[in-house]
């Protein structure tokens, strides 16, 4: 959950490989911008929609910590507030970052399932 | 009857006070909305608990900046010298009274053994550099510090701690200038006969660090003591307090350059290895003759005296380091 690849998609672009630096919070991160890609959302929502897709539940100290985080590097910015809750949004840095992150998952992903297929069979 | 907010809300204020003001100030209203929501969904919850703890915590490293890592992040490297700073007063306290202490035990007898000399003449240089680095350091905080006092939008921020740091200052250089004229050293002149120090600065050090003493728990021999040296034994830890808020809160408030940042950076980081040189001539010392006689004898409080300066040194290694890396312009490490 928290070791992640450095993510760099080697264009330059603002974002890519931001995700490096987050050390154990690379995971809650991945699952934010992810939550966020699908529109803006505040903390419960992002919490109820994270758990939607992944299964995992942030708790309330490990969400705000990496909110945080992504808001201070620029990879999401925060709305105006509805009532006491503010929503956040993904930023083009924020889309780019986790763009590069993605695909770095996706290619150890594909070597792992490819050396199963070949070693262990396809069921 | 108790209105169904104010019970959860009450919860999560409590809960927010794991987490600094600064913080609180910015997520504060979210946060607590959220608690409120997660509190009607699962009310209690250990887990949930130790996280927000955690997560509190983490914020208060965050914000002395020991923890949390950012990119060019000048905040960062605000809070990072800040903390630095701090450390640094309090190992300068207790480092400078050991140090002195050493200075009148070897102005009224030279030791002959090599480990005792090594750690006196690793400790003096020690002094001398972060002297220096200090001086270094404070020139461009002035400069930076009077141009935003002649703004007058800048002006209502950094009266505070620019008053602070110094009256603060001033006192301490005053009383001390004043008490070190009770050196128990031989003889005031510049250079006493077996000195390795020059005899006013083991005197100026003693008497800006008196109150880093044994006589604090014996009250009996403490109250034989002047009433002027009493109040000063008082006063100074006050007055080096106010000195060192004063310039962490400047330094947190003034709008360094880049460049300004990086060079404060660099000063802090050289002044922990210098702060490791002189905890090694300390401990050099303890080994040596710390059972030795008189002044050269270690006692309970030069033992607790090192555990500290170790502690503050470790906070001014991690508050430097992280400032370097997050000073912006900095190449990545």
């Amino acid at each position: 959950m928290t070791a992640m690849a450095k993510g760099s998609t080697g264009d330059g672009a603002p974002g890519a490989g931001a995700l490096g630096s987050f050390g154990r919070y690379a995971g809650p991160a991945t699952l934010i911008l992810s939550s966020l890609a699908g529109g803006a959302k505040h903390g419960y929502a992002l919490t109820k929609d994270v758990e939607a897709f992944s299964g995992v539940r942030l708790a309330p100290g490990t969400l705000y910590e990496a909110l945080s985080r992504l808001e201070g590097q620029g990879l999401i910015e925060a709305l105006d507030s509805e009532d006491r809750r503010r929503p956040y949004r993904l930023t083009a840095a924020g889309a780019t970052a986790l763009r590069a992150h993605l695909d770095d998952q996706r290619r150890v992903a594909d070597v792992g399932l490819r050396r199963l297929a070949s070693n262990w069979g396809t069921s | 009857m108790t209105a169904p907010r104010e019970v959860p809300a009450r919860r999560a204020a409590r809960l927010l006070r794991w987490y600094p003001a600064a913080w609180r100030a910015r997520y504060g209203d979210e946060f607590a909305e959220l608690l409120m929501a997660e509190f009607a969904e699962q009310p209690r919850s250990w887990r949930r608990a130790a996280d927000i703890a955690r997560g509190g915590l983490l914020a208060r490293l965050t914000r002395a900046g020991l923890a949390g890592h950012q990119p060019s992040s000048p905040e960062q490297v605000r809070a990072g010298l800040a903390t630095a700073a701090c450390a640094l007063a309090a190992f300068g306290a207790l480092g400078v009274a050991m140090w002195a202490q050493l200075a009148t035990g070897w102005a009224w007898a030279a030791r002959a053994d090599a480990g005792t000399t090594i750690a006196m003449a690793a400790m003096s240089a020690a002094v001398l550099l972060l002297a220096v680095l200090g001086l270094l350091a404070a020139v461009p905080l002035a400069w930076s510090a009077a141009r935003g006092l002649a703004r007058r939008s800048a002006r209502r921020v950094l009266l505070g701690p620019a008053l602070l740091a110094v009256a603060g200052a001033g006192v301490l250089a005053a009383g001390s200038h004043h008490f070190a004229g009770a050196w128990p050293g031989t003889g005031a002149h510049p250079w006493a006969q077996h000195g390795l120090v020059p005899a006013g600065a083991a005197a100026f050090g003693w008497a800006a660090t008196l109150s880093v003493s044994a006589y604090w728990a014996h009250p009996a021999a403490l109250a034989a003591f002047p009433g002027a040296e009493i109040a000063w034994m008082a006063v100074s830890p006050a007055a080096l307090a106010a000195a060192v808020a004063g310039v962490a809160g400047l330094v947190r408030r003034l709008d360094l350059s880049a460049g300004i940042l990086r060079y404060e950076a660099w000063l802090a980081s050289s002044a922990a290895a210098a702060m490791a040189v002189f905890l090694s001539g300390a401990c050099c010392w303890v080994l040596a003759e710390g059972s030795g006689p008189g002044l050269f004898h270690a006692g309970v409080i030069d033992a607790g005296s090192l555990a500290v300066m170790a502690l503050a040194l470790g906070l001014a290694h991690r508050a430097t380091g992280l400032a370097r890396k997050a000073a912006p312009g900095a190449r990545p490490r």
